[in-house]
Order: C-alpha cells, then sequence, then structure tokens
C-alpha cells in the first residue's frame, strides 16, 4: 500500500477540489431529496385539505412537535435501547468471529456448518425472545441482548467463514512456494482478504441489531425502551409520540449504519466495492 | 445436487438435531431439577443432577419429552383438541398470511426492481428510502397497520410484505442489471424492445439472485406474519397470537411456549425448503446457479 507509485483512490479524492465534489455529491443525491421534501410537503397538504383524523396518519408538523415535547423520555429510551443493541452486537459479533476461524480452520466442520446455518437462520428468532425473557428475568438488558446476539450471529459468521476461505488459490499456493507458515498465510492473506466480508455482515448486522432490539422489547420489559414507548403510545392512540418514535429508532439505525460504512472506508479503503461508489 | 447430495445433507441434518438433542438433555442431567423415571424393573427412581443451574431447571428448560408429550396432551383443561392439533391448526393459518405476504413481497421487490434498473433516476430518488425502510423496526409499523387496515388478515399480509419485498428489490435490482453485456448488444442490435429485453434476457439471468434473496424472504415472511397477529387486537388465531398466549402462561407451562416455537421453527424451515426445490426445478441445468 506504501508503494509511491501506487494511485491510491484516496488520493484521486484529494485531488479533486472540495466545492467540486460537494457539487457532484448534491448532483448525485438531488432526485432523493427531491422526494424526500416533495412527500413531507404532499403528507401535510394533503392531511390538512382533507381533514384526515389525526391518529390515524399525524402530519408531519404534528409529529415534529411530538418529538420535542418527548424528548426527554425519547432520548432515555433510545439510549437504553441502543445500550441492549450495542451490547447484543458486540457479543454476537465476538461469538461470530469466534465460531468462523474454528469453522474455516477446519474443512470438515465447514461442510457440515454452512448447509445447518442456512437452516437455522430459518428460524425466527423472535419467537425465542420470551424464553429469554424467562431465562434472563423480563427486565434484565439481557434478555434483549441474547435475542440481539441470536439475529447477528449468523450473518458474521457465515461472511468471516467466506472471507478466510474464498482466498486465491494462486495466492496462497505463491505463499506456499516461497515456504510461509500457516500463521503468516493467515495474517497476511486470510486475514485481509475476509476484511470487505466482515464489514458486509457487519453492516447487514447493525440494521439487525436495533431492529432485534426493539421486536424483543415487544414481549414486555422494563418501559423505558423505544420498544414499549412505541407500543404504549399507539395503545393509547397518541400515534404522533408513536411516529416520532419510529423516527428516532429509524435515525438511529441510518446513523449506525453510516458509522459502520465510515470505519470500513478507514480499515479498508482498498478495497474495489469502495471503489466503485467513488466514480 | 445430486441425489447423494441430498441424502448426504438430510442425514447432515437429522445428525445436529441429534446432536442438539444430547446438548439439551446433557445440560438437563447435569444442572436440571431432579426427575423421576422408572427403571427396568418397574420401580421408581429418581435421579439427582450435580449441579443446580437457573438456565436448565425445568422452568426455563423443560425436558424434551416433557414437550413431546405436551403435543398430545389438550391445549387447555376440558379441551379435546391436542395441543398439537392446534399448533399445526395455527400454522396453517399464520402460513396462509405469510405465503399471500410472500407473493406480494416479491411481486413488489421484482417490480421495484425492474423500474429502477430503467431509470437511474428513479434508483436514485427511491432506493435510499428502500434502505432506510428496513431501519423502521417492522413492530412500530404493525400497530398502525393494523389500526388502518382493521385486525383482519389484511394488516398481517402487509406486514408480511413489508419484511419481504426488500431482499428481493437489492436482488432483483443486482440480477436485472448483471445480465452478459455480449446478449445485451445481440438483442439491442436485432432491435429488440425493452420489454422483449426484460423478459427474454434480464429476468431469466437475474433468476440466481432472485432466488437467494427468496430464501431469505421466505423466513422473514412469517416473521412478519408472526409479529402481525401479535399486535394488540391483531387476530385471534395463527403461532403469534399462540406464542403470545402460551407466554402469559408461561409459570403453569412453559412446554406450550416451547412446542409453540419449535412450531414457528418448523414453519420457517419448510417454507424455505419450498423456495429452495422451487429453484432447483426452476434453475436446473445452470452452471452459474448458487445452490448453496
Amino acid at each position: 500500500m506504501s508503494e509511491p507509485l501506487t494511485v491510491t483512490p484516496g488520493a484521486v479524492r484529494m485531488a479533486v477540489p472540495l466545492g467540486t465534489r460537494l457539487r457532484r455529491q448534491l448532483r448525485y443525491n438531488l432526485p432523493a431529496i427531491v422526494v424526500f421534501f416533495g412527500v413531507l410537503i404532499f403528507w401535510e397538504v394533503m392531511a390538512t385539505v382533507l381533514d384526515l383524523r389525526q391518529f390515524i396518519l399525524p402530519r408531519p408538523s404534528a409529529i415534529g412537535a411530538a418529538l420535542i415535547a418527548e424528548w426527554p423520555t425519547l432520548q432515555k429510551a433510545a439510549g437504553n435501547t441502543l445500550f441492549e443493541a450495542v451490547g447484543g452486537l458486540g457479543i454476537g459479533v465476538l461469538i461470530g468471529v469466534a465460531v468462523a476461524f474454528t469453522v474455516a480452520r477446519w474443512s470438515r466442520a465447514r461442510e457440515a456448518i454452512l448447509p445447518l446455518a442456512i437452516g437455522i437462520s430459518a428460524i425466527p428468532i423472535i419467537a425465542v425472545a420470551p424464553i429469554m425473557s424467562n431465562w434472563f428475568g423480563i427486565t434484565n438488558p439481557m434478555a434483549k441482548m441474547a435475542v440481539v446476539v441470536l439475529l447477528v450471529f449468523f450473518p458474521i459468521m457465515i461472511n468471516v467463514v467466506r472471507g478466510l476461505t474464498e482466498v486465491d488459490a494462486r495466492a496462497i499456493e505463491l505463499m506456499r512456494a516461497n515456504a510461509a507458515s500457516d500463521g503468516e498465510i493467515l495474517r497476511k492473506l486470510r486475514l485481509p482478504n475476509a476484511l470487505p466480508y466482515f464489514f458486509t455482515g457487519l453492516k447487514v448486522a447493525t440494521t439487525l441489531c436495533l431492529i432485534g432490539a426493539v421486536v424483543a422489547e415487544y414481549f414486555g420489559g422494563s418501559s423505558d425502551v423505544l420498544g414499549r414507548v412505541i407500543v404504549q403510545s399507539s395503545s393509547r392512540l397518541r400515534f404522533d409520540v408513536t411516529w416520532s418514535a419510529i423516527l428516532v429508532t429509524a435515525v438511529a439505525g441510518i446513523a449506525f449504519y453510516l458509522l459502520v460504512v465510515a470505519v470500513e472506508r478507514v480499515v479498508i479503503p482498498w478495497h474495489s466495492s469502495l471503489r466503485l461508489l467513488e466514480s | 445436487m445430486s441425489r447423494r447430495g441430498v441424502v448426504r445433507g438430510v442425514l447432515m441434518v437429522l445428525g445436529f438435531i441429534l446432536l442438539l438433542l444430547l446438548v439439551w438433555e446433557g445440560a438437563k442431567a447435569l444442572g436440571g431439577d431432579p426427575w423421576r423415571f422408572q427403571d427396568g424393573s418397574g420401580a421408581e427412581v429418581v435421579y439427582r443432577p450435580p449441579f443446580d443451574w437457573p438456565v436448565t431447571s425445568d422452568r426455563a428448560l423443560p425436558h424434551v419429552w416433557t414437550i413431546w408429550n405436551a403435543l398430545s396432551s389438550p391445549v387447555q383443561r376440558q379441551q379435546t383438541q391436542t395441543l398439537g392439533e392446534f399448533l399445526f391448526g395455527a400454522a396453517l393459518y399464520t402460513g396462509r398470511e405469510a405465503l399471500l405476504g410472500f407473493l406480494a413481497g416479491a411481486v413488489l421487490g421484482v417490480a421495484l426492481a425492474a423500474i429502477f434498473v430503467h431509470s437511474k433516476t428513479a434508483e436514485r430518488a427511491f432506493v435510499p428510502y428502500v434502505v432506510a425502510s428496513q431501519t423502521i423496526p417492522i413492530l412500530a409499523l404493525a400497530p398502525l397497520i393494523a389500526f388502518a387496515f382493521g385486525n383482519g388478515v389484511v394488516g398481517i399480509v402487509i406486514v408480511a410484505t413489508y419484511l419481504t419485498f426488500f431482499p428481493v428489490t437489492i436482488a432483483a435490482l443486482r440480477g436485472l442489471a448483471a445480465s452478459d453485456p455480449r446478449a445485451m448488444e445481440l438483442m439491442r442490435s436485432c432491435a429488440a424492445s425493452k420489454w422483449a429485453i426484460f423478459w427474454k434476457l434480464r429476468f431469466p439471468s437475474s433468476l440466481p439472485y432472485l432466488f437467494s434473496a427468496l430464501k431469505i424472504a421466505a423466513t422473514a415472511s412469517i416473521v412478519g406474519a408472526i409479529v402481525g397477529e401479535g399486535n394488540p387486537g391483531g387476530s385471534q388465531f395463527g403461532l403469534g397470537r399462540s406464542i403470545l398466549n402460551f407466554n402469559e402462561q408461561y409459570g403453569s407451562g412453559p412446554e406450550k411456549l416451547w412446542a409453540a416455537i419449535l412450531a414457528a421453527s418448523l414453519l420457517g424451515v419448510t417454507f424455505f425448503l419450498i423456495v429452495r426445490v422451487v429453484e432447483h426445478v426452476v434453475l436446473r441445468g445452470r452452471p452459474d446457479a448458487d445452490m448453496g
């Protein structure tokens, strides 16, 4: 990576002036931005003109007002839910990576485990949420984390196994011919090869972990969490609060996802999928 | 996949189930509650496990045979219907909703992808929101959908559709754009219409991508139906309702909840296998098919 003559994508990016880059980004995203504001205005106008009943589909301005009014509750709830989601994600990633290394090391285990993993991922994990509540206690955040762990485990494990094993056979051959040890092949070839796959799995897992946490909260537990706020406010027909909580959940999910994308850009700037995004 | 491969796959799954049962009962034997059984001569013996772990108590993790026996005993006292029959009916009910949601989601997903693949502007305008839609936990929308569409099947099917369309859209978009550029050139130079290119080239070459998404969508549709039923006022029948009801009765019969979860898992695996078989038939003889 440090060879002076190689033009890395990062270097190309630096060469384009910042203003041009921003303008290009803006032009690329213009349709999405237009749709966003178009839908908001359409929604607001239609709700006012048709005089939609407030509890079916609150106007965007009503949702905004609820967001501000309920902010202390929402902030606390979002913090608790994020704690469950991130905790579960962390544990799930650790277990997933550990199992992936074991599975990738023994090819027989790989043959047996991959089809099974596909089969197990066909089980609706949310059905396990009540059991977890019974194991860990219904108010224990561990119960929610356990559901998240089950959800994120498979995408991480399967992707890391692929990354560790789907290595260019010629590269292994070359390293073997130069008397590289298994450890060196792992460090210098398999690990760098697995990183993009790991990030693919991690991106799937970050959206799953928030959804998993909120769905697990659905089956009861402490009330200071986003899932309970949503369920309780909608049962009181306070749909403006429901929508503001949904908004907080979605924004948290997107922010979390973008964070992983940013980390990915720093860790594997050399990967082709990122270069494709640049052009 | 060859016939031998199928046999091996089935054996592997059976082996795994056996392993799971061994681990399950092994944990019970090490740290569960004491239990009674009759030895060879018919005398009653009490087995006392050496440890006492909270996770392996009879309340937290019932014996495999307790769950098995529960399937053939009445679902509630003074009822003739057994738990097994009840769960089978519930699974059929949920499966029907999930199937409708799955079909609607698949059609919607392919239609969206077909629009996006023909219009770059539409793709840039809407794909970010298709992706963002998945950061909204479906649970959050489920009560609103139930409220807007009533307590019937429609609301539940919409929840299942919502969970199904996303993987299909993304994979179909990729698949429709991934057709062989030489074939595309050939069709263009023969003045083929966009319609003909779509049905004769783009759609067939997207099928392998589509099927790997449909396998994900098959499970997702079941999750959607279960969550949809779980709504306050969602549905009276179905597995989602049973899971919630048995969860409330967990203290008096934990094995019922376990049996309901088992039924949900079996339904998920069944859907997955059906899609897998259809994939096998449709993609027969293709070298590029991902038969994973």
